[in-house]
């Protein structure tokens, strides 16, 4: 047995050999080049702003950086609208674009104080250095997504998650927050002050005003294993269900064309640091990427190669503080849909992808991942009234990624699906209406707050379905 | 004074025929590398270091001469295009949404170990 990184270089090297001539023609040529981009400065000497993927873009007629809660209050008050706060840029939908104006919270972060064992944490803050500031406290945060760079407001906006049965999504553990709105108001909520602010507020997609800082619960800083194993695809399904009511964190990606899924678990343990080493998920990618440009014509090669090339890869073994295991770069960028289902149709409806995929589109080469989240009563929370299984589907940044709208979307509406509020999908209005009971509540409260609509771009116009 | 000259012109001499470039920083240094300018180093903190200070990112690291001399050498317009409109692994702006382009400019030349944009 030799690891995945091993299987990967060795798999490289066979890769190339079977290639030689025509085949590294294809692997020469299978990439496809940046995409086109659009101009950096436009016609009227605005500049460019665009998103983590690049399939978003804007030229806003100012960008604000506030430094506090009472230049931010007077600049939502006077700024020309439509006014978007902007994090780290993650989201896929056209959340953020603005011709208006686009504020960053970049100079409103840290943690300025703590209420037990909550912090309270200005929501300008990346992920990636709210960990160490927690951790001085011998804190964490209980769960994180997978990329470390967003903003913590960007994050709580969009419902962004983790994995884990019992653990809930970040807004989960958000036990109060301060509002400002766009007429210049403050607004402190919580369960009891102005809950129904605090129950529309806490997912709100930027919409109600901009959240400065929210009051989270924090759990020790326990030192974490994380385990990463392939198996087959099918044996990764039989054994799902198990696997999340065994680990703390429990994710499994579908290796399409390969007829393997990669698990990754993690389990709270006393045993000392063990590096996780070089980053293996980007040659992982890279060689996925390779196979796809030589063999991609012929699913069967292309499947037999893949297994021959990483069946005998052995488990990786990494043991840190959670912080620095359960949310990391990702330098690989990429589009994506993610619906949040409800479990009992998620392995459904993640096979249906799978085989799909493998059937319609042999471009892809990114894994399938699938995630299961407990649940909250946030009004806009994707995880409200149960725990959901979700499944993301991804697309290299520089391929096609219309199948997801063709092809998956379809099935995760199919089975009950509710959309990441940060990545593709198409619902709007009704057909939100229809997924979330509090849906005219939380619409009430921001025809509340923003009666003039200052907050919504064109995009929030038509999700809302106020066009 | 004398010897301090004899050094500069030393250095002056080398620099001329090409000495090689000084070694790149450990991933400790470069953790601990900031710019001089109090908000240019917010501005860095908050988008550039998360990449550029962090080994196995793919970024040429921060005062790493010899992975920046190449870029260098494509000139600071396509520099600065790359940085605002993203390139492979580098995300547009670097993920700075308030940045102007003379604080990529400035933020550039720092990484690149360039501060005085002449060298």
């Amino acid at each position: 047995m030799i690891s995945r990184r091993g299987a990967l270089i060795a798999g490289g090297t066979g890769v190339a050999v079977v290639a030689g001539g025509a085949g590294a023609y294809k692997v020469a040529t299978g990439d496809k080049p940046e995409p086109p981009s659009p101009p950096s400065v436009n016609a009227d000497g605005k500049l460019l702003w665009r998103n983590w993927s690049g399939i978003q873009n804007a030229y806003p007629a100012a960008r604000l950086a506030p430094k506090d809660e009472g230049e931010l209050a007077l600049a939502l008050k006077t700024a020309q609208g439509p006014i978007r706060p902007v994090g780290a840029g993650h989201s896929f939908t056209a959340l953020a674009p603005t011709t208006g104006t686009l504020v960053s919270l970049d100079a409103m972060a840290g943690v300025v104080g703590w209420e037990g064992d909550a912090a309270i944490v200005r929501t300008g803050t990346r992920l990636g250095a709210l960990g160490p500031m927690l951790a001085e406290k011998g804190r964490a945060l209980p769960n994180l997504p997978d990329i470390n760079k967003q903003s913590l407001g960007g994050a709580l906006g969009t419902a962004t998650h983790g994995t884990g049965t019992k653990i809930p999504a970040l807004h989960g553990d958000v036990t109060g927050l301060r509002l400002v709105t766009p007429s210049g108001q403050v607004i402190d909520a919580d369960a009891d002050n102005n809950p129904e602010v605090f129950q529309a507020a806490r997912v709100s997609l930027g919409s109600l005003g901009v959240i400065s800082q929210v009051r989270i619960k924090t759990s020790a800083n326990r030192r974490l294993r994380r385990r990463v194993w392939l198996e087959p695809f099918d044996e990764a399904l039989a054994n799902a269900e198990v696997r999340w009511a065994q680990h703390r964190n429990f994710e499994f990606y579908a290796v399409p064309f390969t007829g393997l899924a990669a698990n990754i678990s993690h389990d709270e343990t006393d045993e000392p640091a063990l590096a996780r080493g070089p980053d293996q998920d980007t040659e992982f990618l890279e060689a996925l990427k390779g196979l796809r440009n030589l063999l991609g014509f012929a699913t069967p090669v292309r499947k037999a190669a893949a297994k021959a090339l990483l069946s005998t890869a052995k488990p990786e073994t990494a043991v840190d503080e959670g912080w620095k295991l359960l949310s990391t770069e990702r330098p690989v960028r990429f589009n994506e849909m993610e619906f949040h289902l409800p479990v009992e149709n998620q392995l459904k409806a993640l096979e249906e992808v799978v085989r799909t995929i493998e059937k319609e589109r042999p471009d892809v080469f990114f894994p399938i991942e699938a995630r299961r989240i407990a649940a909250d009563d946030a009004w806009l929370s994707p995880f409200q009234g149960g725990t959901r299984g979700s499944v993301a589907v991804h697309a290299y940044y520089r391929d096609d990624f219309s199948f997801l709208y063709s092809l998956v979307e379809p099935i995760f509406r199919r089975y009950e699906g509710r959309p990441h509020w940060g990545k593709l999908h198409t619902l709007r209005g009704q057909q939100l209406a229809a997924l979330y009971p509090r849906w005219n509540d939380f619409l009430a409260v921001r025809q509340e707050l923003d009666p003039e609509g200052r907050m919504l771009n064109p995009y929030l116009k038509g999700l809302f379905g106020l066009t | 004074m004398k010897r301090g000259a004899v050094l500069v012109a030393s250095a002056l001499i080398l620099a001329a025929c090409g000495a090689k470039p000084p070694p790149p920083p450990t991933p400790e240094q470069a953790l601990a590398l900031r710019p001089a300018d109090a908000r240019l180093a917010a501005l860095y903190e908050t988008s550039c270091r998360a990449c550029h200070a962090m080994p196995e990112t793919g970024a040429p690291m921060v005062h790493d001469r010899a992975a920046w001399d190449p870029r260098w050498k494509q000139g600071e317009a396509v520099l600065l295009d790359h940085t605002i409109q993203g390139f492979n692994a580098m995300p547009a702006t670097g993920q700075c949404a308030t940045c102007t382009p003379d604080d990529f400019k400035a933020l550039i030349r720092f990484m690149a170990g360039r501060e005085d944009s002449a060298k």
